[in-house]
């Protein structure tokens, strides 16, 4: 198994993708960040966008301020995140490596389980660094804002600590949705799409008509596992959705690769 | 002891019979050839014996092992399938390095097969920017990483220019020459003459021929090509030499008449009997592309035709 981790991590340490990737995430974090904060203090502004919800100002200036984006734009990372695992495992099928890897090691469940296990590594860096430039730009952000920080630093080790576990475990469940789709289409084109527009699109207008339902859809929950838990819904039903999504994910991954031809 | 058997293995995709009924034995050790036209089952059958894809009937071993549980044998194979496929982005030796990983292998063989295939000096590069025929040597560099008892290679020589061909065909003869089985799957009729001591030929996934090639070009045969001074004199020539009990078949601007080269005189003489003069006899045999064309027909179109025909019979 270790092999295979091995070989994944060499191949996915590619400049161009861990740029983009790292990137991305630090990108989305700087810019939420700016917009939840200037959005604070402002009774009109929604509460909640495409991918993304905008927490009050009162939990902004509370322990939590510094890293509520992470939780906010749940959504968007988690995007960022099901693209790039999508890349990873459908470049297998576009650049034919696929008949190398399954040759070399028959046993296609572990070819699965490496390559998860060395998606999460990497995906474990890149919530770190999201939670990073969360963090920096928190300061000016609330600054810019005119928000009160003293409770900023409250906590600060177990604020970070959960900030990033949960972070991480939203992401992981993206990422595993990212891979099942990159698995069963075989193409990232394909794979981005459906995940995208799912969040971006399908699940807003759903959320219109579901009412407290909308709750359990799948970026409300991973939202709600990134923050620690939510007013829509407790961090122990996300995180046993959480759980759920993965298993279900895993099974129908390897249930598709294992059984089908390879004929890329 | 044989590298591969196959009893009755077959895949069928929808109506298609790719690989029918097919029993073989491939003997360990030699080149051996596996030839076929386009859509003949070739790769079908390549990518049955490296676990890529299940038969659905039959069964088959590979170095003893059933192909049933390819990771019993898929430490001692190495395999180039179609194309070589790697990571465009990395250089040479990362993605080797990859799947050197991949089988648990030490790094230094990476070293080794880079310099079997001549690429030690260009590790470094990214593979996007290789040609054709230097990507071609990585797939063999790749295939060669585990040191396999076993190598098969799908068109090794796709893409190298003829230095390239004269040198890839050298390391598979010297591969052979170690006790390993190189299977190269090719249409590049003259390679595998060149190379492989053994061969096998399919057509519509069914086995044509499997044996040393030279009980394969036993079976040529030698023909006489004449050419009549004056073109319009042809066909009296032919029905008169028919007549004699040779046997003649009318070729572009010739007659080609299925005789031994001792017999040129004979023919000359038999024309100049009914006052024909020759302007040309030119001795032939057989090549092994002749042979291989009337086993398995002549164009891709009349193979299709063959196989719509052999569908519809099946379905009926």
């Amino acid at each position: 198994m270790m092999n295979v981790v091995r070989s994944e991590l060499a191949r996915l340490r590619r400049p161009k993708l861990l740029i983009g990737w790292f990137g991305l995430m630090a990108l989305f974090a700087l810019m939420i960040n700016q917009v939840m904060f200037s959005m604070a203090g402002d009774p009109a502004a929604p509460k909640s966008g495409p991918g993304v919800s905008f927490p009050s100002a009162v939990e902004l200036a509370g322990p939590s301020g510094p890293v509520a984006g992470l939780g906010a734009a749940a959504s968007m990372f988690g995007i960022v995140t099901l693209s790039f695992w999508a890349i990873a495992v459908a470049s297998d099928y576009s650049s034919g490596l696929i008949r190398l890897l399954v040759s070399a090691q028959p046993d296609r469940w572990k070819l699965l389980a490496g390559k998860v296990i060395a998606l999460a590594t990497i995906t474990a860096i890149a919530t770190f660094i999201a939670m990073v430039f969360t963090v920096l730009s928190a300061l000016p952000a609330a600054a810019a804002a005119g928000l009160a920080t003293d409770q900023w630093g409250t906590d600060a080790a177990p604020v970070l600590a959960a900030a990033w576990i949960n972070a991480f475990a939203a992401m992981l469940v993206w990422g595993v949705i990212g891979l099942v789709l990159a698995v069963v289409t075989r193409s990232s084109a394909i794979a981005i799409s459906i995940g995208a527009g799912y969040v971006l699109v399908v699940e807003s207008i759903v959320r219109q008509s579901l009412g407290d339902g909308a709750n359990w859809l799948l970026g409300s929950t991973l939202s709600a596992l990134a923050a620690g838990g939510n007013q829509a819904l407790a961090y122990g039903s996300a995180a046993t959705m959480g759980a759920i999504y993965i298993a279900v994910g895993l099974l129908i991954a390897t249930v598709v690769l294992t059984r089908r031809d390879v004929s890329d | 002891m044989e590298s591969i058997t196959t009893e009755g293995l077959s895949r069928r995709f929808g109506r298609v019979n790719a690989v029918n009924s097919l029993t073989l034995e491939i003997p360990e050790g030699g080149v051996i050839g596996l030839v076929g036209p386009n859509g003949s089952g070739k790769s079908t059958l390549i990518r049955m014996l490296t676990g890529l894809i299940r038969p659905t009937g039959g069964s088959a071993t590979v170095l003893g092992s059933t192909i049933d549980h390819p990771s019993r044998y898929a430490g001692a194979v190495g395999a180039l399938i179609e194309s070589p496929a790697f990571i465009p982005a990395l250089s040479a030796r990362r993605n080797l390095t990859s799947l050197a990983l991949l089988r648990g292998l030490p790094l230094t063989r990476v070293d080794e097969v880079l310099d079997i295939v001549g690429l030690a000096g260009r590790d470094k590069e990214p593979v996007k920017s290789f040609s054709l025929g230097m990507k071609q040597r990585l797939g063999i560099a790749a295939a060669l990483l585990p040191d396999p008892r076993l190598l098969i290679l799908d068109e090794p020589t796709n893409g190298l220019d003829p230095a390239g061909i004269v040198e890839i065909r050298a390391l598979l003869q010297h591969l052979g020459g170690q006790g390993r089985t190189v299977i190269v799957s090719s249409h590049l009729l003259a390679e595998i003459e060149a190379a492989c001591d053994y061969i096998v030929v399919i057509r519509f996934g069914e086995l044509m021929f499997a044996g040393h090639i030279e009980e394969l070009m036993a079976r040529t045969r030698a023909h006489i090509d004449i050419t009549a001074e004056d073109a319009s004199d042809h066909d009296q020539l032919s029905a008169h030499l028919e007549r004699e009990g040779w046997s003649v078949q009318h070729i572009e601007g010739a007659l080609r008449v299925s005789a031994e080269q001792s017999s040129g005189a004979a023919l000359n003489r038999s024309a100049a009997g009914i006052g024909i003069t020759l302007s040309g006899l030119t001795f032939a045999q057989d090549s092994l592309e002749d042979i291989f064309l009337a086993m398995t027909g002549t164009t891709d179109g009349e193979l299709a035709a063959d196989r719509a025909a052999a569908a519809m019979g099946a379905v009926a």
